[in-house]
């Protein structure tokens, strides 16, 4: 099982939580080409390393979040801590 | 099984009315309720889904979300409504019974705030008894212990695979769950329940075992 560190909610399963792919900048769409738009909807980088990738807690806080995940060990480069929870404010 | 299904010709005010102990709530103010029928079990199930809900979302800097005064994860009661901050930025308020005019009504809601009824549209279950946590341990992958979730603490998870908000509301110092989903799962969420905690007392009830 793969424990997902949400910013919001902490570490929850990963089947509380929605995958959503690798996490890259969008394209300008007034500027870039058709095959820049291409790259940008089908391909992916697929590294055995670390990756930066979008997940949506959509059973805890409904959020979008960005997370740095090594593809080979599952481990995330320095998971968040909720300090919103329970009235503590960052 | 009776089912609000159209059948062939049927017409609806020919077809008999669909029961559950769900959508019984929305009718009479008792719910549906499960007793203990182990002596010495001490956990009760209650369908609660006649208590108001109102979600509310506003940013920080409204009045609304000043008025709220609840943080994520929290609840706290005013005036004999539970405010819930189940997300950031959202809050869901738990009141009597048909008080949702005077809920709203009570809210500032200029700026960027969306308020919205879900009274009827969302079902909600207490859950209590000493073993209430060993219940959810064995339908939802949380930590329930007291220093995570402790009297107050407010969370939003996957119960037997439905999305929930979920409140602990102890009462007279016995522990106690808010449980609430989406209606359409309602009745389902209601017998995983039942189902998980039937080893801690809880019979099924007489009209169902019958």
């Amino acid at each position: 099982m793969l424990i997902v560190p949400c910013p919001n909610c902490g570490p929850r399963n990963a089947a509380d939580l929605r995958y959503v792919g690798e996490s890259r900048p969008r394209p300008d769409p007034n500027s870039a080409s058709a095959k820049e738009w291409r790259a940008y909807l089908y391909e992916r980088a697929n590294p055995a390393g670390l990756l930066r990738e979008t997940w949506y807690c959509r059973s805890g806080c409904r959020r979008y979040f960005t997370l740095e995940r090594d593809t080979v060990t599952n481990e995330f480069t320095n998971p968040p801590t909720p300090v919103a929870k329970l009235g503590k404010r960052p | 099984m009776l089912t609000s299904t159209r059948t062939e010709c049927g017409s609806v005010a020919e077809l008999p009315a669909f029961e559950s102990p769900v959508s019984r709530s929305f009718v009479s103010d008792a719910g549906a309720s499960m007793e203990p029928r182990r002596p010495g079990a001490a956990l009760t199930l209650h369908d609660v889904s006649v208590t108001t809900k109102i979600i509310v979302r506003a940013g920080p800097e409204t009045v609304a979300g000043h008025q709220m005064d609840t943080p994520f994860g929290a609840s706290r009661t005013e005036d004999g409504a539970l405010v819930v901050g189940q997300r950031p930025d959202e809050w869901i308020i738990l009141g009597p019974a048909a008080a949702s005019r005077a809920l709203i009504d009570g809210l500032d809601r200029s700026g960027h705030v969306s308020v919205i009824d879900h009274t009827h549209s969302r079902a909600l279950f207490r859950l209590t008894g000493d073993e209430a946590a060993s219940v959810l341990e064995k339908l939802c992958s949380l930590d329930w212990n007291d220093h995570m979730t402790p009297d107050g603490a407010a969370v939003s998870a996957s119960v037997a695979k439905v999305t929930c908000d979920i409140v602990r509301n102890d009462l007279d110092g016995t522990r106690s769950y808010l449980i609430s989903c989406d209606r359409s799962y309602g009745q389902y969420l209601f017998d995983a329940i039942l189902d998980a905690r039937h080893e801690f007392g809880v019979g099924a009830p007489a009209d169902a075992a019958g």
